[in-house]
């Protein structure tokens, strides 16, 4: 009972390794790009949403402000990510 | 204007004093009378609905007459409303030191200039999507006409920018994250009540603005203007309501002289809205205050006998 446990184990070990072989092999290359590629996307998409705060008019301020909360973690990480330590303006509290 | 009866959503605007409210009162009377379920809608700060029928009004719908509702929209009131109840879902969303974090940022946000506007238009947008739900007409009786021409081309620029910040979001989300995203679900329901709501305002058969003018130079200019712009957002102006006529019956040396100057006036009204139906309210003797006197305008408005209409 316990071997034939530990054999399964030792299928599912040898399954995961073969997929993240697999998996380093085709993606691995693109990875930073990828991840790079990503970041912009973020960024593009917390400059739109906190334009208004940097002054810019944004008609639809208004409707972002439910939106606010639910950004609140990818806020901070935004801010760190664009340099700023602490946060910026001043007037947004999150560190 | 009968023919405006049979539409759903009526918009009454002009410039300041020329009598938006007295006939947007007296033709959602002409259209409670003829068996139509109406709600009247103030959006004007100065909010004078309440002194024609003589009753307070607030933000919640208040039974006028039978089969004619009224409603007075507080664009502060409106924006408060709707910061609690974000705030509401924000504080349910995280615990302890971060929701505090996260509401005092709520609150930097909603201390923004045009949250009071943004919030007037939402009601506004709410009122006429919703509206064929619970009423047959829906009469607005709007602010002054820069103000209502602002508020009612607040969609075109707002959906630029949804579109756009859903479409950035998106972009960002990997596969298995495209379906359960709080913020794209957000945004993009925001683009699908915008889109509702727009949809209404421009059709022909549902909505339909009536420009109140006085014979006078000031405002046939500013009136003209509004309707070239209400041409170019799409939204059709059913009616050009000259108010303030001087009566045929009325005489006197001085009456004569302000006639011929009228006249000028009414000419000038004649040409420059020819492609608009148009309707002459004469100068009542008295001051519109009361049910009773908004059946003389009512009737000028509709024409003939209330109850048959």
């Amino acid at each position: 009972m316990l071997v034939r446990y530990a054999e399964r184990m030792a299928w599912a070990t040898l399954g995961r390794n073969v997929r993240d072989f697999l998996y380093g092999a085709a993606y691995g290359r693109y990875q930073h790009e990828l991840r790079r590629q990503a970041v912009e996307l973020t960024d593009l998409f917390m400059l739109l949403c906190y334009l208004e705060l940097m002054g810019v008019p944004n008609p639809a301020a208004y409707y972002l402000l439910e939106v606010y909360p639910l950004l609140f973690d990818e806020f901070h990480l935004w801010h760190r990510r664009l340099g700023i330590e602490r946060s910026p303006l001043g007037s947004l509290p999150c560190c | 204007m009968r023919q405006l009866l049979s539409r759903q959503v009526l918009f009454f605007g002009g410039k300041g004093g020329v009598g938006k409210t007295t006939c947007a009162a007296a033709l959602a009377l002409a259209a409670s009378r003829s068996g139509r379920r109406v709600l009247l809608v103030s959006t004007d700060p100065a909010h004078s609905t309440s002194d024609i029928f003589q009753m307070p009004f607030d933000g919640t719908e208040r039974e006028i007459l039978p089969s004619l509702f009224g409603i007075e929209i507080d664009a502060a009131d409106e924006a408060r409303r709707y910061v609690d109840d974000v705030r509401a879902r924000a504080q349910a969303l995280f615990a302890g030191r971060t929701a505090a974090r996260a509401l005092e940022q709520l609150e930097v946000a909603a201390a923004m200039p045009g949250m009071e506007e943004a919030a007037l238009f939402d009601r506004v947008s709410r009122l006429v999507a919703e509206q064929a739900d619970r009423f047959d007409l829906t009469v607005f009786d709007t602010a002054p006409t820069g103000h209502t021409l602002q508020l009612l081309r607040t969609p075109q620029a707002m959906m630029a920018w949804l579109h756009a910040l859903a479409h950035s979001r998106r972009a960002m989300l990997p596969d298995d994250r495209q379906g359960t995203d709080q913020i794209a679900a957000a945004l993009e329901d925001r683009i699908a009540r915008l889109d509702a709501f727009r949809g209404r305002l421009t059709s022909r058969a549902i909505t339909g603005f009536v420009l109140v003018v006085v014979p006078e130079r000031l405002p046939i200019d500013e009136t003209a203007r509004a309707a070239d712009r209400l041409a170019e957002a799409g939204i059709d102006v059913g009616a050009v309501v000259v108010n303030r006529v001087l009566p045929v019956e009325a005489s006197g040396e001085f009456v004569e002289a302000r006639r011929r100057q009228e006249r000028v006036h009414l000419l000038e009204i004649e040409r420059r809205f020819a492609p608009y139906i148009m309707v002459r309210v004469p100068q009542q003797p008295t001051d519109v205050h009361g049910v009773a006197s908004l059946e003389a305008i009512a009737a000028a408005l509709v024409g003939g006998q209330l109850g048959y209409l």
